[in-house]
């Protein structure tokens, strides 16, 4: 079974001229594949702990240093971002997927601005943009120096 | 199942994701019992590392452990992170390569990747809920 005109990969990480809805698909992907590996690596990194207190100090301090440098801290304020994204984003999803919070279906006309894309699906869309800078702020502060509010 | 039935369990498990991991965020947050409740705080310079406190220090973790309520909250969130993640690594895979059989290679692989995943994160839950080694 061959489909033409099949872009995959390149057509989902493309999303130039397209609207905002594209990127934040573009982005679910995205963060969803990096937490996928990262679960991965964080089970394997956890079963370290059935190695004794040696082994998972080390790994402790080693995944604090990696490659002789403070990248630790770096990498968790990375992941976060995917987390909170997908999880913000995720919920909007799960929302606007089943249909609500958009408006009743229409006949379309010219120039063919779709409603769906305005009114509370923006809102929503906005309130995830403010949900994701507080919450990744307070978590990368927190990440940092241990600081809770 | 049908895909419409997958997508279901899909969002739900997205949504159970959200409740557990939220579990595991406070855990490592406030539910620390350090006093000085910093990440990666480790003491020592050079090539010797002394860790001196913060929350994944090893008594810490093991501690959270071998709580029975942690565990079982541990092993739902592996089970359904496990679930939402190959899920949708099948979902991405599958409309990358089609046809009927890459679908089923491309599901069985990645059931048997996710059991392997899983089995490999519940050894560490229970044996460290039976008092780790």
């Amino acid at each position: 079974m061959t489909i033409e005109n099949k872009k995959g990969w390149i057509s989902w990480f493309n999303p130039f001229k397209y609207g905002t809805d594209r990127w934040m698909y573009a982005l679910h992907r995205l963060t969803g594949i990096i937490i996928g590996i990262y679960l991965l690596f964080h089970v394997f990194e956890t079963s370290e702990i059935l190695k004794g207190p040696v082994t998972w100090n080390s790994v402790m301090v080693s995944l604090d240093y990696p490659f002789g440098v403070h990248f630790g801290p770096l990498i968790l304020s990375l992941v976060l971002l995917a987390v909170v994204y997908h999880a913000l984003n995720g919920i909007r999803l799960t929302i606007v997927e089943n249909g609500l919070m958009l408006p009743k279906p229409y006949r379309p006309e010219y120039p063919y601005n779709p409603k769906s894309l305005k009114g509370l699906n923006n809102f929503l869309k906005i309130l995830l943009g403010i949900f994701m800078i507080v919450i990744s702020a307070f978590g990368i502060i927190f990440i940092f120096t241990g600081w809770l509010p | 199942m049908r895909e419409s039935q997958i997508m279901f369990l899909q969002y739900m498990t997205g949504l159970l994701v959200l409740v557990f991991g939220s579990f595991h965020f406070l855990l490592i947050s406030f539910l620390a019992p350090t006093s000085d409740k910093v990440l990666y705080s480790y003491g020592g310079t050079g090539y010797t590392h002394v860790l001196v406190g913060g929350t994944l220090y090893y008594t810490v973790v093991k501690a959270v452990y071998s709580t029975l309520i942690w565990g079982s909250i541990f092993e739902l969130l592996l089970t359904v992170l496990v679930f939402h993640i190959f899920n949708g690594f099948r979902i991405i895979l599958s409309e990358q390569f089609q046809g009927e059989r890459t679908e089923k290679f491309i599901t069985y692989s990645l059931l048997v990747i996710a059991l392997i995943i899983f089995i490999w994160g519940s050894r560490t839950i229970v044996l460290m809920l039976s008092g780790g080694v």
